[in-house]
């Protein structure tokens, strides 16, 4: 990336329009790299513009992409997930996929970037919501199951990649019985294998359905800026 | 999933003490997930951040708030300004109204229970919201005692005028708090009141050691364990909205200003002349509360705001802030 041999700080957004932005900006903040890296919070296209990676939050979708469109960031958003790393972390995995099931009615916009499709709420109300350890090949001291907690999460229900697609690759899964059961009934192209990943990665874009944010390790964080973005910016 | 039948029942007066962790989801899963930890209902509230909380009283108006940005909405049968203009015994809303506006929208719904009637909270819990307000602004059903809130999976949500009235409900299971306000006034002057105690108690505690916390614990009778990480954390251990009074974006940017994490707009928008264009102005507001141009562009031709009332003896309805101990 030609920003970078400009300079040697990386800077990271955090899509800050609504949702958990700050658990994000501390997390990352919190990185021990040997390369600095500045995080800024992105509210406006010239915030977009110095950013060399992206992270979306949690929040709402629907509120997530009103607000992108009111703030003239919708189009900016998706010529940046074209070019460059960007994580989107339940709602921002729902507004990175290509298609959505159980979107609000009349149907609602998505950035896309990842060819996958995904439901919604796929666990059903809240009192479904819940935490589960996962255990995840890649991270540091990856022995240690990393926290997830699912709130009102979203369920991969495809992976849709044709061949011109960068290649899929699974990060994480659940146990094959927290399988949504709520979801077979509603859902065409139900495949329970597919439903228990809850983390992939697709060129340069990290998808995880649950909130690395929210817990005190800073592993998934780590991750995504060691494989995303790092690697992707020294080949 | 687990079946009504088999879920213990979260709270009954004269049962025999729950358990005070969430059952895990089922009784076969050997205990790799569980459900309702406090971890995941706080953390539903740290999604709401940033965003606006909207009173609608049937499913047309739910539609209209998910379409300008609601990032959740308070199902209820009357708005505050309706419940204070025709008085009376306010309770929980038709379970089967509630159920219409779930179906309605993809965004979260709350709805409130009466303080302390914890059966209330058990049919909402049963019926599927996401989030419990146990709140002043319906009639109180104990003048003693609120809703024992740790032993429910849904979370909750209240309200509090100072530190430790915020404290004792966290004390109680409430996993987000919000300013008590005044609601149905249209009039933010108790919500900035209740904001601003809350912050300048807990700069107050942040500079004080150990001994000076227990003794400060004991005045504004609040649990010493939480005391003591809110002067770690020099904010509150939970999500904090502002509620009671909000009608302009200039209110809603103004309460996030002074430090609050979202907004609760009850009557204010569809009290308004133009509801759907004011609720988009004020989610705008809420996101751009930093920005004064943002701000007075959202703030142009919004139509009349809903009527405001003046806060004193005379108030209609009464002063809703004081319920709630």
């Amino acid at each position: 990336m030609d920003s970078l041999s400009v300079s040697n700080d990386l800077t990271i957004g955090i899509l800050s329009l609504q949702g958990a932005f700050v658990e994000h900006q501390v997390s990352i903040e919190r990185l021990n790299l040997n390369r600095r890296i500045r995080v800024l919070q992105v509210r406006t296209e010239q915030d977009l513009d110095q950013c060399n990676a992206l992270i979306i939050p949690g929040g709402e979708s629907t509120t997530i992409a009103l607000l992108a469109r009111l703030s003239g960031l919708f189009e900016p958003l998706k010529q940046f997930a074209n070019t460059k790393p960007v994580w989107g972390t339940c709602a921002g995995a729902i507004l990175l996929s290509n298609s959505v099931v159980g979107a609000k009615k009349g149907g609602q916009e998505l950035l896309g970037g990842m060819s996958i499709s995904i439901a919604r709420n796929g666990w059903g109300s809240q009192i479904e919501s819940f935490e589960a350890p996962l255990q995840v090949d890649g991270l540091r001291d990856s022995t240690r199951p990393f926290s997830g907690i699912f709130i009102r999460a979203p369920v991969l229900l495809a992976l849709k990649n044709s061949p011109n697609d960068p290649p899929i690759q699974v990060v994480a899964r659940l146990p094959q019985e927290l399988t949504p059961e709520s979801l077979i009934s509603q859902v065409e192209e139900f495949d329970a294998d597919t439903t228990t990943i809850v983390a992939i990665r697709q060129g340069l874009h990290l998808l995880t359905t649950f909130h690395p944010e929210l817990t005190k390790d800073d592993r998934f964080h780590e991750y995504f800026v060691r494989e995303c973005v790092l690697n992707a910016n020294s080949p | 999933m687990t079946s009504p039948a088999s879920t213990p029942i979260p709270q009954g007066a004269g049962s025999s003490a729950t358990p005070s962790v969430a059952p895990a989801r089922s009784n076969t899963s050997n205990a790799t997930s569980s459900l309702g930890t406090f971890g995941v209902k706080s953390g539903l509230a740290q999604m709401l951040k940033g965003g606006v909380i909207m009173d609608v009283v049937n499913a047309e108006q739910a539609r209209i708030a998910e379409e300008a940005g609601a990032c959740a909405v308070m199902a209820l049968e009357r708005v505050p300004a309706d419940i204070r203009a025709e008085g009376g015994v306010a309770r929980m809303s038709d379970p089967k109204m509630i159920k219409d506006i779930v179906e309605a929208v993809t965004i979260p719904v709350m709805a409130k229970v009466r303080i302390g009637h914890f059966v209330e909270a058990q049919i909402l819990q049963v019926i599927g919201v996401d989030y419990i307000d146990e709140s002043e602004v319906l009639t109180p059903a104990d003048d003693e005692h609120h809703i024992n809130k740790h032993n429910f999976k849904v979370p909750f949500v209240c309200g509090a005028r100072n530190l430790g009235e915020a404290l004792r409900r966290i004390s109680e299971g409430a996993a987000m708090i919000r300013t008590k306000g005044e609601a149905g006034t249209g009039n933010v002057v108790e919500a900035v009141r209740h904001e601003r105690a809350v912050n300048s108690e807990i700069r107050k505690a942040s500079s004080m050691n150990e001994e000076e916390l227990y003794t400060y614990a004991k005045e504004i009778q609040a649990p010493f364990h939480l005391l003591k990480e809110v002067a770690r954390l020099k904010r509150l251990p939970v999500v904090n909205f502002a509620a009671g009074g909000i009608a302009t974006p200039a209110d809603a940017a103004l309460m996030m200003q002074l430090g609050c994490d979202g907004v609760f707009v009850g009557s204010g928008i569809f009290k308004s002349g133009d509801a759907a264009k004011r609720a988009r102005a004020i989610v705008q507001a809420v996101t751009h509360y930093n920005n004064p141009k943002v701000l007075a562009e959202v703030s142009e031709d919004l139509g009349p705001a809903m009527v405001g009332l003046t806060i004193d003896a005379n108030l209609k309805g009464g002063q809703m802030a004081a319920r709630g101990w």
